[in-house]
């Protein structure tokens, strides 16, 4: 439930003078009355710890203020701006008799608007920084055809519609412009509430007191994602949250989780879940409970939608909540403040919010039917843009853990490493490789012989370049694929003569000697050519310690400051990497 | 009553109830904007469970101009 609009008009004014840790300028432009929106996202954006400085256009002049590169809007210089429009605006007087056109003068009439708002969206994109939020428009529900507007060749409805979709194909490739689904807003809260007739002709309030902040909670979406403080990662309890009942007392077969209620409820918010899951959204576990039982349950419930590969980490144990839930943020790697936090039990979440209060701790209804609603309601799992890296992130956190899984299970290292039936894929410098090789040039610290930064132009040219080896490995395993992974530069000095310029492997496949099938390759492919020797440096820097002894370990002798390999000796690389070139 | 509407009125403004009497609208109150008064008037309406008129609601000039509307609505207040 949201509070009143009078509540964020007060709060909005004691809000003067406070420091907040980040900063957005917000501009406010709209063909209708939306005073109160701007001091509700300062309210929300403050609970956030964002100061949102704000800019409000004066009252239906969004095209003036646009159009005219003096106006206050560009003085204002926002990173973000809202601009709120509506349909009885925009179609003016046709809005209400939209049948005085023939078919084709209505088609015409939207192709007209389409082009003016994207003209207009264009002229500010072109003048400014700042990302646009422009809406897109509601149906009605009221038709003058009445039962007939649906059998009726491009009504008043299809305007409309047609109007919003081609709106999402004029700005779904432009990165700065984003189309608010206002026509969703509008449905999911219903037309009868949002329009009220008597708020529009007292002042043109064309979105009703009460549901400002509704309206405000959704474009928080933006300001949420720009600012950086999306969340990442779910951490979940299990018992009366993931399923009914209590693992350890009701067992495999008396939890609540199936087609019937109550365990639908639980089954429904698991799906939810792998959505999220499957857009990049980690999922964890943290409860208490016997390993065994829960574990079971996770693998061979029928009715389990999550499964432990959807998990990056399981804390199932009788530890402290909050120790457990610093250790999944040490393991996974991410800060405390991208996490949220699900438990049905009130007090856990109170024990959490006193103790770990930049964890975003939700308040669970008692009724688990309301969960799912819940989290579809957040607006903190927004980002900008969703990549693939994204989408595979949850999949490559599994294999992670299921990774630790074998290694822990197993007697030793090499036995392991044997289990993991790695693939080395060596594949050349090309228009698909180059960025991905330039970028682990940038990026990799630990495993990186000489670490030498190179931009994408700099690969390309050894790539072109007959006295440079240039290439790189994509490395998978029976969890999955790693993706491209270990980087190589080799110089051919003299046909006698190579030397590694650069030698890095990414941390998310050290310790596999992935390296060893990597200089292999070198080493087959400077015996082919002739080569006698092939020359290396370690080049220490504050963090590459991991690669130190990497050319010793592998046969290179100490020649003054250089380690040389003579291709006179046998290279043998562990039988257990399975290694293929392009 | 008066004393609920005068706080009502109070909170909704952003001042004290001791600035609130019965000539008390935008002339004496910065913030008692249109918005504002029409903010007022929708919380008036949840509180005292009536709902006013369109021209009630642009009628409403000052609080006595609200005391009046809630008693045709037969809201009491106890003065």
């Amino acid at each position: 439930m949201e509070s009143k609009l009078s509540h964020y008009i007060n709060k909005a004014s004691s809000l003067i003078g406070h420091k907040f840790e980040k900063k957005i300028r917000v501009a406010l432009l709209s063909s209708f009355t939306v005073n109160g929106l701007e001091e509700v996202l300062r309210v929300k954006s403050a609970e956030k710890n964002i100061e949102c400085i704000t800019y409000v256009g004066a009252y239906n002049q969004y095209n003036q203020e646009i159009l005219n590169q003096e106006s206050s809007l560009y003085k204002f210089s926002p990173d973000i701006i809202f601009l709120i429009l509506d349909i009885r605006s925009i179609m003016g007087n046709l809005f209400y008799v939209p049948y005085s056109l023939s078919v084709q003068q209505r088609r015409d009439f939207i192709e007209k608007k389409v082009g003016e708002l994207c003209n207009l969206v264009k002229i500010f994109t072109n003048s400014s920084k700042s990302k646009l939020v422009i809406t897109n428009f509601n149906i009605p529900s009221y038709s003058p055809y009445g039962i007939f507007e649906t059998k009726t060749e491009y009504g008043f409805y299809d305007m409309i519609r047609d109007l919003n979709v081609k709106l999402t194909d004029a700005f779904n490739n432009v990165d700065s412009v984003y189309l608010y689904d206002f026509n969703g807003f509008v449905s999911f809260h219903g037309e009868k509430n949002v329009f009220d007739f008597q708020q529009f002709h007292f002042g043109d309030i064309k979105v009703s007191l009460d549901y400002i902040p509704y309206l405000a909670h959704d474009l928080m979406s933006y300001i949420i994602a720009i600012t950086g403080l999306s969340k990442k990662c779910i951490v979940l309890d299990l018992d009366n949250t993931l399923w009914g009942g209590i693992a350890g007392e009701d067992g495999f077969d008396g939890i609540k989780l199936g087609p019937t209620p109550p365990g639908n409820a639980y089954v429904e918010l698991q799906r939810h879940l792998l959505a999220l899951y499957q857009r990049g959204i980690i999922l964890a576990i943290n409860s208490k409970n016997n390993l065994e039982d829960a574990l079971k349950i996770i693998s061979d419930h029928p009715y389990m939608i999550l499964r432990e590969e959807n998990f990056a980490c399981l804390k199932i144990n009788w530890d402290d909540k909050v120790s457990n839930m610093k250790e999944i943020a040490d393991e996974l790697n991410i800060s405390l403040d991208s996490m949220v936090f699900l438990d049905d039990d009130p007090i856990n979440r109170e024990y959490m919010r006193m103790n770990l209060p930049q964890v975003l701790t939700m308040e669970l209804s008692q009724d688990s039917s309301h969960y799912t609603a819940l989290i579809q309601s957040m607006n903190e799992f927004n980002v900008l843009r969703i990549t693939d890296e994204d989408t595979k992130r949850g999949q490559m956190y599994g294999q992670q853990h299921e990774r630790k899984k074998l290694e822990t299970s197993t007697p030793n290292l090499e036995e392991f490493l044997k289990q993991l039936k790695l693939r080395v894929s060596i594949k050349n410098a090309d228009t698909f490789t180059i960025p991905r090789i330039s970028q682990l040039t940038l990026k990799t610290n630990q495993f990186n012989l000489t670490t030498k930064r190179y931009q994408e132009e700099d690969i390309a040219r050894f790539a072109n370049d007959d006295k440079y080896l240039v290439g790189c490995a994509q490395v998978e395993d029976k969890f999955g694929d790693n993706g491209i992974t270990g980087v190589f530069i080799v110089r051919k000095d003299t046909p006698k003569e190579w030397s590694i310029d650069t030698f890095l492997l990414s941390c998310r496949v050290m310790g596999r000697e992935v390296e060893k099938g990597i200089l292999g390759y070198i080493i087959k492919e400077a015996k082919k050519s002739g080569v006698e020797k092939i020359k290396g440096q370690f080049i220490p820097s504050k963090k590459n310690k991991p690669i130190e002894n990497f050319l010793p370990n592998c046969g290179f002798r100490k020649e003054g400051k250089y380690w040389i390999y003579s291709l006179n000796s046998t290279f043998t690389v562990p039988d257990y990497l399975m290694v293929s070139a392009q | 009553m008066s004393e609920n509407l005068y706080k009502l009125i109070a909170r909704v403004m952003n001042v004290s109830v001791s600035n609130i009497n019965d000539g008390t609208g935008p002339e004496s109150i910065e913030s008692w904007t249109s918005f504002n008064g029409y903010v007022l008037l929708y919380e008036l309406e949840q509180q005292f469970k009536v709902k006013f008129t369109l021209d009630e609601a642009i009628d409403v000039k000052t609080v006595a101009d609200i005391k009046r509307h809630l008693k045709n609505h037969g809201v009491i207040l106890n003065e």
